[in-house]
């Protein structure tokens, strides 16, 4: 059985090596970008990438491994106090120390680095065009550069480098609109595993610390027939892809959260009605690349979080109308 | 004994041979902190359904009436085999596949020890993690950012520790 594995392993490897990067089309450069999206989770490997945003930047150990059947991975944040981050699939499990303690959260769905790109790439494609760049060098790889510039202002633009070989995405940097570099995410050392071992797929116990499990935010799904209001004039592109009602840490009353995507990026909206002993928020903000907005509507709290110009946030917050 | 446990947690070694293993366990510093490794990532990752509880209660109910836990009787086996039958969660987790043989051991060690004054801190489950309130992250208000961060796909929440997290 491991051998059969194996076998299919290499034959995945063997598909993207024949993958010869000499792409100069448009449908050849979406080529690319398909098996770069499929790579990260069809390929082992293991390695050292470094996450920066503004001033701040941060190692990360990732160990990937598909099995032919399953997904594992455990990423390791190398800061002070090192998280781990270990996913099965889109399950996801952070052992993330805080204090005396190490606090579990559970997540669900994450589109961590390298696999930062869906399978599906038509609302993408939708949304932004794809440029070749010049070949270059990253983490010692042969790498073809790519640009994902987006059609209008609602967006960013990306800059990915993919690893000539296998395909995989071994750099990629986040821009706004005056090409200021936002997030950049970039190996600094990769290999391939040829094993299907899992022994390193458990968290590091520390027999002195308690662990405990993350109060668990309720959340209910949410059909998504509202009764006070509608969307109207979404920014082009974003499409809903998740509604729920949930509990906001600070908040008596359950809120709505709307998630909309471009395929790349995710926007949240909440809608909540104002209580007498929550001040309502009214503003705007924008911290790297996290744009946020709140008014005030027929009294209702509306508030827009992504990762998205401040132009996106403001346009969705302005497309819930509330019925008279 | 590791292997033993993670054997057991696999179904490979069937519950009843493993007498010796609750036995060991009860003893052993290094199992039981084995088994607690287990436990935890079983715990997290399959969600709360099966880990009602309802559940659990029912199964301490039935563990201490029976005079002796060494040995899984054949009601609490198919107990647990109902609760594991009705659970949808997938059975690939490889580290524990067997979430009935998980409870199992974890709660007849967790009452062995309590009973014998040992002392195997229990696991502490859902204890309510406190955020700070108010305005965080230079301006965008922690409530919102940690729900957005918890439900939409976001590459940057997990390598820069939310700001939430601090104290």
């Amino acid at each position: 059985m491991k051998h059969f594995v194996m076998v299919r392993l290499f034959a995945i490897a063997a598909l993207f090596a024949s993958l010869s990067v000499q792409a100069n089309t448009d449908g050849d450069l979406w080529q690319v970008l398909q098996k770069t999206a499929v790579a990260a989770h069809a390929l082992s490997y293991q390695g050292i990438f470094y996450y920066q945003a503004g001033e701040k930047a941060q190692p990360v150990q990732i160990t990937h491994l598909f099995n032919g059947s399953g997904e594992f991975s455990r990423n390791v944040v190398l800061d002070n106090s090192p998280r781990e981050v270990f996913s099965l699939g889109r399950d996801l499990v952070i052992f993330n120390p805080k204090n005396e303690k190490i606090i579990i959260e559970k997540r669900h769905g994450q589109n961590m680095f390298p696999a930062i790109l869906p399978t599906n790439l038509d609302a993408i494609k939708e949304n932004y065009s794809l440029r070749a760049g010049e070949p270059e060098r990253v983490a010692g790889r042969a790498a073809q550069m790519l640009f994902l510039e987006p059609k209008d202002s609602l967006r960013y633009s990306y800059q990915f480098w993919i690893d000539t070989e296998y395909g995989l995405l071994l750099k990629s940097v986040m821009f706004n609109s005056r090409n200021e570099a936002l997030e950049s995410i970039a190996f600094n050392q990769l290999a391939l595993m040829d094993t299907l071992d899992l022994d390193w797929f458990q968290p590091k116990i520390d027999n002195k610390k308690s662990y405990v499990m993350e109060d668990e935010v309720a959340t209910i799904a949410d059909n998504g027939v509202s009764t006070g209001w509608t969307l109207k004039g979404l920014p082009a592109g974003f499409r809903k892809v998740d509604q729920m009602i949930r509990m906001v840490h600070g908040k008596t009353l359950p809120v709505t959260h709307l998630i909309f995507s471009d395929g790349l990026a995710s926007v949240s909206l909440f809608i909540e009605p104002i209580t007498k002993n929550i001040k309502p928020r009214v503003g705007h903000k924008l911290v790297g690349s996290t744009s946020f907005y709140a008014s005030v509507t027929d009294g209702y709290q509306v508030t827009v979080v992504g990762e998205v110009p401040e132009v996106t946030v403001a346009q969705i917050a302005n497309a819930v109308v509330f019925k008279k | 004994m590791n292997e033993q446990i993670s054997a057991l947690l696999d179904g490979e070694m069937a519950i009843e041979d493993a007498a010796h293993i609750f036995t060991a366990v009860q003893s052993s510093k290094q199992a039981a902190e084995a088994w607690s490794q287990y436990h935890l990532i079983g715990d997290a990752m399959r969600g709360d359904a099966i880990l009602s509880a309802q559940f659990k209660q029912k199964l301490m109910q039935k563990i201490e009436m029976e005079a002796t836990v060494l040995a899984p009787n054949a009601a609490l086996v198919s107990q647990v085999a109902e609760v594991k039958r009705r659970s949808k969660t997938p059975v690939v987790w490889s580290v524990a596949a067997s979430f009935a043989a998980v409870m199992v051991v974890g709660w007849m060690v967790l009452h062995q020890q309590s009973q014998s004054g040992s002392e195997l801190a229990p696991v502490e489950v859902a204890l309510a993690v406190g955020t700070q309130d108010g305005a965080i992250d230079q301006g965008i208000p922690a409530e919102y950012l940690n729900a957005h961060h918890a439900s939409a796909p976001s590459v940057s929440s997990y390598y820069i520790q939310n700001a939430s997290y601090k104290e």
